[in-house]
């Protein structure tokens, strides 16, 4: 059966071709959907990495993640860095990067941080950030520049910018009697680190001695900033804290014992559970890709029907031959079934290599241009399971032809 | 060895054809003429089983037709029977040989009586007049007259008890005519088959023993 049925399919290669080239297109279509779904959730996740907790002010945990990692929204109270400075001391600790939010430059919000942000602070699957260009500040009249802000403002390093107080630009609140230098700008990372201004905690400091209550009171312009004592530009309070611990058991109990810290209300968050909870918030984009999803099976589904019936139609003719010489039916709907999952086969495995292939060449592209980092695989589960109701389907429609033939009287066809 | 009785049909939007009584045995050739459209090809697409009946039974070596699925039928026709259609019905992505042996494919009656499957296609292209180099050639590389003797050697093969012929020499010169009959007429073995062949041209009535005209019996 399996050469009558392979010499057959050689008879009609282009028709055939056409059929399993378009369910292959579908089908790529269905992969590509789940893939950019899932690397869009995976990349939404993991905005940040290697952080194993945000300590902010008491305040809900979405809205800690908002400020501190998607530079949404803004504090309502900051930390001291006093009490930075005791959770500092804590054995449990690794590392720790305080950062101060408020400012900003030309729309892209600003982070004043220490130098070792940037080796900590990861992305992804625990990518560390790179430079491009330039090199990390090391003094605090520099700053480095994410790669959206660099591009879109057409800076180099050694480009000169102002700071603005507060998030939105205007002429009265600029931070005017200093410019900043740009010393790097980092690689792209598809995340909100690539919007946003870094520099030094001390040069923010700075910048906001001569202000009070949101007002500037006096210029920096006439102050010599050598005179100024270093003590002095060690800020006062700060907006959160990322922190690293040596063991990632004691994540609770430190979570824990940070809301119970007596001296300051402050909260401390799972970066990985706070994403989670705000992923299931704004999934509803999830839930239109998921529609999507089944929408395209659905008109996969009619496509693999039609095409396969409009093509088993020509072959009518064929297999009332072999049944006007006895084929028995368990042999003609063997004919149309071997037919429709060899077709249905090609298809999915054409589609699963298409995509893989896609997917690894793909990948560094679509991160950098839209942050998406769909992980490279060969199929899920679920997948599985959509191509085998595909292939069920396809199978099943492929017997509608073999039933007519038997249904219809020999005669008509054969004379 | 085969019996029609009370054979009618009524086409879905014409008339009622009342066939003459048919019974033929081993050994016999018949021929049945009549001019286009009064229900020749009918008569034998009842007698292959190809057609349901609506009145009237056809009784094949005791097994009654009108007791049979059209599945059993198929089965039967493979079994007992060669057709050679008046439109060939060849599979065109398949080669000679192969077009062949569909005949037997089948049926494991007629498979049991053939002991070498591409010695006896030799044998019965060769004692129809075609060369066995053609063999492994596509069918539709061959002429109409080449195919047409492929269609007889696939109804042959095995020794179907019955051999039926609609209309084989429609599409041939009078010349070819004889000789394909005279090449079909020595690969029959009379004395285990019958032949009944269906044809508008009275002309080659002496090579049957039993001639029904349709012409006749209709009038």
């Amino acid at each position: 059966m399996l050469s009558l049925l392979l010499k057959s399919i050689r008879s009609r290669i282009i028709p055939t071709s056409l059929v399993t080239i378009s369910l292959m297109a579908s089908m790529v279509l269905l992969l590509s959907i789940e893939r950019i779904q899932q690397g869009a959730e995976e990349g939404f996740n993991q905005s940040i990495s290697g952080v194993d907790a945000i300590i902010g002010p008491r305040s809900s945990s979405l809205e800690l993640v908002l400020y501190t990692v998607f530079h949404i929204g803004r504090p309502t109270n900051n930390i001291t860095t006093k009490t930075i400075d005791d959770i500092r001391q804590r054995n449990d600790i690794d590392w720790i990067v305080p950062i101060a939010l408020g400012d900003s430059h030309k729309d892209f919000r600003v982070v004043a941080t220490e130098s070792n942000y940037f080796e900590h602070i990861k992305y992804a699957n625990n990518k560390s950030l790179t430079l491009s260009k330039g090199k990390v500040f090391s003094d605090l009249s520099e700053v480095v520049l994410g790669a959206d802000v660099a591009e879109k403002l057409n800076y180099i390093v050694g480009s000169k910018i102002q700071i603005t107080h507060g998030s939105t630009e205007s002429t009265s609140n600029k931070h005017d009697d200093f410019l900043f230098e740009v010393s790097g700008i980092l690689n792209k990372t598809g995340t909100p680190i690539d919007q946003a201004v870094f520099l030094d905690l001390k040069g923010y400091e700075l910048l906001h001695l001569g202000w009070k209550s949101g007002r500037k009171v006096f210029s920096l312009d006439k102050i010599d900033l050598s005179t100024i004592p270093k003590e002095d530009l060690n800020p006062k309070t700060l907006t959160a804290a990322f922190v690293g611990l040596k063991s990632k058991l004691t994540l609770f109990n430190f979570t824990k014992s940070i809301r119970e810290y007596p001296n300051e209300a402050i909260s401390a968050v799972i970066p990985g559970i706070a994403l989670s909870e705000l992923w299931s918030i704004v999934g509803l984009v999830d839930k239109g890709f998921q529609l999507l999803s089944w929408i395209i099976i659905a008109i996969s589904l009619i496509a693999m029907i039609t095409l396969i019936i409009a093509s088993l139609e020509n072959r009518k003719h064929e297999m009332t031959i072999y049944r006007a010489n006895g084929a028995s039916p368990r042999f003609l709907s063997g004919m149309v079934v071997y037919e429709a999952l060899f077709i249905g086969l090609v298809a999915i495995f054409g589609a699963i290599i298409l995509v893989s292939i896609v997917t690894y060449f793909a990948t560094s592209q679509l991160n950098s241009t839209l942050g998406i980092s769909p992980a490279f695989k060969w199929i899920s589960f679920g997948e599985v399971k959509v191509f085998s109701i595909i292939l069920l389907a396809g199978v099943l429609s492929s017997l509608i032809p073999a039933i007519m033939v038997f249904r219809k009287n020999l005669h008509q066809t054969l004379n | 060895m085969l019996k029609a009785t009370g054979l009618k049909y009524r086409y879905q939007y014409g008339n009622t054809i009342q066939f003459p009584e048919i019974e033929i045995e081993r050994g016999q050739r018949l021929l049945i003429s009549g001019f286009s459209g009064c229900g020749k090809t009918t008569l034998l697409s009842l007698i292959a089983g190809t057609l349901k009946l609506q009145d009237g039974d056809i009784t094949f070596d005791k097994h009654e037709y009108s007791k049979m699925s059209s599945i059993l039928l198929d089965k039967f026709r493979a079994d007992h029977i060669g057709y050679i259609f008046q439109t060939l019905n060849l599979i065109p992505f398949l080669s000679v040989s192969e077009n062949i042996a569909l005949g037997i494919k089948f049926s494991s009656t007629r498979k049991s009586k053939v002991n070498d499957l591409s010695q006896e296609v030799v044998r019965l292209i060769t004692s129809l007049g075609l060369e066995e180099e053609i063999l492994n050639t596509p069918i539709d590389h061959l002429s109409v007259g080449q195919q047409q003797r492929a269609a007889v050697a696939r109804a042959l093969l095995g020794m179907p008890d019955l051999i039926l012929a609609d209309e084989p020499t429609s599409a041939l010169d009078n010349d070819t005519t004889k000789k394909f009959l005279r090449e079909v007429m020595n690969t029959f073995d009379p004395s285990h088959q019958a032949i009944i062949m269906v044809s508008h041209d009275l002309s080659i009535a002496s090579y049957f023993d039993t001639v029904i005209d349709f012409n006749k019996h209709n009038a």
